[in-house]
């Protein structure tokens, strides 16, 4: 399975940016001047800009408005091209109504990351019970007076039978369980009709920034978005935009050096960084954005390293510190000098992670 | 001990896939232990049993339980406790210097604890030592008055655990002693940080050349506000794709990176000079590097220390006005470590020695022990030429994306920082990290070269 997805997904996800690089220019022979023209000429006409922007909407109340996208080419372009934004009836790529119509004909060869998921979820339901079931006839043994060689004997047998299941389980694969899901999800839903596309994407406040500030991708001006996500700029203080900018600075940062950079609330922190994209690869980063000059009870930094340490990661510490003064800020965002107010943050990193002495002895 | 026991047979979470299971402390097998403490046989790691999770109503259960829990009293009955009073070694607490003398020292601790004090060529042990060593059994510990007075062993004054519990002088003190304590326990040989130590660097930061390299810091760190700010201004303008064309990925990046600046991190031993003597003193009430802790070694020289291979900083928590270190002061205490820089190790040749870039009063080691080796004895040149082989052999080479996301994992310089809650210790490892430096964005490979790890795959089939 692993090999020729691979291969598709290069393809898939060629480019980590929505804007593309202009790689389709004509090959120049060096003894035919005609092709240098011709290499010119489409060098000339060629742009990096995409021929459509994207629209996005604002769904929800005035106090916390929700940023989405309803086209459906333009949230497969945005999540093809640097994972943007989540499907709001998917976990993450908006993949709702090609599970539906996928469910109710034939199961596609592409399975859906939630797909995947459920399968391996039935399949350790499936181990446990199996070993509930082993652990049961030890206690009657015990129970019918058994001596501890016996004993032993059935704990090493059970332990060969459980490897052997987990075996079988994953030769299946594909196979059987995979049916089990299908029927289960089938049931209920009826077959034969149309399913209209009812989802759509949602962007976080900082990726719409990015995409509308760092690259010219929605069509909506720097200065409109932000003033609709935080009312009009002749009455912000200093307080009411703070999180924002030291998380945009933050997402800006991370962005900028190749990471995708994606929620974290479900690692409680507030980034997660995927080296290409959530289909290559786990998240191997998890990035809690903090003031400079702040610090928290120590029982904040364990909770969260203990999270993220329990599911693989590294927690960074990410510290924004503003290099000029409040008011300064304020005139900036005023003003709309978008590239000074995020120019004048700086940012700091430190790696948290539990040191256990045992471990680090040699 | 019955608790923990208790809580090893009936443990409640086995079901549940967490991480940290297998990283808290293993709690022994004492039937193994008992039975090696009575025969005396090979000594072997004793293994765990099979852990029930709940109790299931069957007297099989009640009786490995109450086997174990016999087990367990059996090895504490029959352990041999105390000392002859041949081999029992004084201490003698001293309150003006707050530690120890010991009039007859011998024993084992004397390789890695106490310090001979020339002008009376007594053997000292610090505070910490003292309490420690005392508590473990190793000395007896004894008043010895208020200053060093003459030793008549006959009136000396035997003093207890608890006695020696008055004695510490600050809750800060007791903290510190705890973590002491602790890492000595697990085998780890423990000193206080204190400026006479073996050093990173050849001499101590000079006050004036700090404010030259802070005003300098200054002046660059504007000038590169400046020039990036120019880059920008034409970036995010969408005019300027019309003229600005972009063949390939990493040029779009190259332009995103200049928005944010970040704080770089020394990398190199030039850095880390510089790093170094950037330092400011502590603020007043702020976390200072307490402890040296060297791995457990056999040859470890009291004398002159190799570089510590961690420097830890104690928290208490609890105590009122100390709080968690803000990123100023996370980068201050960076700026004061000085120790066995281990990532230096991963990137250097393999002729790198940490001998000659550890520094004895300026001098470096690999010198003042080759010197001192030559005035003991020279029957033995073989050994110091044997180290850097068995190095070699050790060190492969990762693919380079492997290295990068070990760097990226590990960061730079570290250090430990022990937190206090009541009585319980645990242990971070604080890194600095630089994303910046690394860049992980995919190219997308040219149509052209597309072609090249296909034929790779042909010729590896072949």
């Amino acid at each position: 399975m692993a090999k020729p997805k691979g291969k598709s997904l290069q393809q898939r996800y060629k480019y980590p940016l929505p804007i593309h690089p202009i790689d389709y220019l004509p090959s120049v022979i060096l003894h035919n001047p005609v092709s240098w023209v011709y290499w010119a000429y489409c060098f000339w006409k060629a742009t990096n800009i995409p021929s459509k922007r994207v629209h996005i909407e604002f769904e929800g109340g005035v106090n916390f408005p929700h940023i989405v996208v309803q086209d459906k080419d333009d949230m497969k372009y945005l999540w093809k091209n640097g994972f943007f934004g989540t499907g709001q009836l998917s976990r993450s790529e908006p993949t709702w109504l090609e599970r539906q119509e996928g469910a109710s004909k034939e199961r596609s060869n592409d399975l859906a990351l939630e797909k995947i998921t459920e399968r391996r979820r039935i399949q350790r339901l499936e181990f446990k019970k199996e070993r509930v079931k082993l652990e049961k006839q030890l206690l009657d043994l015990r129970r019918n007076g058994g001596n501890i060689e016996q004993e032993n004997a059935l704990l090493v047998q059970e332990r060969e039978m459980l490897r052997m299941f987990k075996q079988r389980q994953q030769e299946e694969g594909l196979g059987d369980n995979n049916s089990v899901v299908e029927e289960s999800m089938i049931e209920g839903t009826a077959v034969d009709h149309e399913y209209v596309d009812i989802e759509s994407l949602e962007l976080m406040s900082v990726e719409a920034t990015f995409l509308s500030f760092a690259l010219p991708i929605l069509d909506i001006s720097p200065k409109v978005l932000l003033s609709r996500l935080f009312g009009p700029s002749n009455d912000i203080t200093y307080g009411d935009i703070h999180k924002f900018i030291t998380h945009y600075v933050t997402y800006h940062h991370y962005r900028s050096l190749g990471w995708c950079v994606r929620s974290g609330i479900k690692f409680g922190c507030d980034y997660l960084l995927y080296k290409r994209g959530p289909p290559f690869q786990h998240a191997e980063f998890c990035i809690m954005v903090l003031d400079h000059d702040k610090s928290k009870d120590y029982t904040w930094y364990s909770s969260i390293s203990r999270v993220i340490g329990g599911a693989k990661k590294t927690c960074v510490l990410c510290y924004v510190e503003r290099l000029l003064p409040e008011d300064q800020i304020v005139e900036y965002w005023r003003t709309d000098n978008f590239i000074k107010l995020f120019g004048s943050y700086r940012v700091g990193e430190v790696i948290y992670k539990r040191w256990i002495p045992g471990k680090n002895r040699d | 001990m019955t608790e923990q026991l208790e809580n090893e047979v009936f443990s409640q979470d086995g079901t549940i896939a967490d991480s940290d299971v297998e990283e808290d402390e293993l709690v022994q097998d004492w039937s193994q232990i008992a039975k090696i403490a009575k025969s005396n046989g090979a000594l072997t790691i004793p293994k765990r049993g099979e852990k029930d999770y709940e109790p299931d109503g069957t007297d099989v259960q009640e009786l490995l339980l109450y086997k174990a829990r016999k087990e367990l009293f059996d090895t504490l009955a029959n352990s041999v406790r105390g000392s002859t009073v041949k081999a029992q070694v004084k201490a003698l607490y001293v309150a003006d210097r707050h530690g120890a003398v010991v009039p007859h020292a011998r024993g084992n601790f004397l390789q890695t604890m106490g310090k001979v004090d020339f002008s009376d060529g007594q053997v000292w042990l610090s505070f910490y030592e003292f309490v420690y060593l005392s508590e473990r059994g190793t000395v007896t510990p004894y008043w010895g008055g208020q200053s060093v007075a003459g030793e008549n062993n006959d009136s000396l004054l035997p003093l207890s655990i608890e006695d020696l519990y008055i004695l510490f002088k600050t809750q800060h003190e007791l903290d510190n002693f705890a973590v002491y304590a602790h890492l000595r326990r697990l085998g780890f040989i423990v000193n206080p940080v204190s400026p006479s130590d073996t050093s990173f660097y050849p001499n101590c930061p000079s006050a004036p050349r700090t404010g030259v390299t802070s005003i300098y810091r200054a002046i660059t760190s504007m000038f590169f506000l400046r020039k990036n700010s120019l880059f920008n201004n034409i970036f995010y303008k969408q005019w300027h794709y019309c003229f600005c064309k972009y063949t390939r990925t990493p040029q779009i990046y190259e332009k995103l990176k200049l928005l944010v600046p970040s704080i770089s991190v020394p990398k190199t031993i030039e850095d880390l000079k510089g790093f170094y003597g950037s330092q400011q003193d502590y603020a007043e009430g702020q976390l200072t590097l307490t402890f040296n802790v060297w791995k457990p070694q056999t040859n470890f020289k009291k004398k002159h220390p190799p570089l510590p291979d961690y420097q830890v900083v104690v928290y208490n928590k609890n105590q009122r006005g100390a709080h968690f270190p803000t990123f100023d002061e996370l980068q201050n205490i960076f700026r004061h470590l000085d120790y066995k820089f281990q990532f230096l190790s991963e990137v250097a040749d393999d002729e790198f020695s940490w001998d000659d870039h550890s520094y004895i009063v300026g001098k470096p080691r690999s010198d003042v022990i080759a010197s001192e080796r030559k005035s003991k004895d020279k029957k033995d040149p073989k050994t110091p030429a044997k180290n850097p082989s068995a190095k070699k052999s050790k060190k492969r080479q990762l693919p380079p994306h492997i290295q990068q996301l070990q760097r990226l994992r590990n960061g730079y310089s570290s250090f430990l920082l022990a937190v206090i809650d009541n009585g319980i210790i645990s242990f971070v490892r604080i890194s600095q990290a630089d994303f910046a430096s690394e860049n992980v964005w995919y190219v997308p490979p040219k149509d052209g070269l597309r072609k090249k790890p296909f034929n790779d795959r042909k010729k590896r089939a072949n």
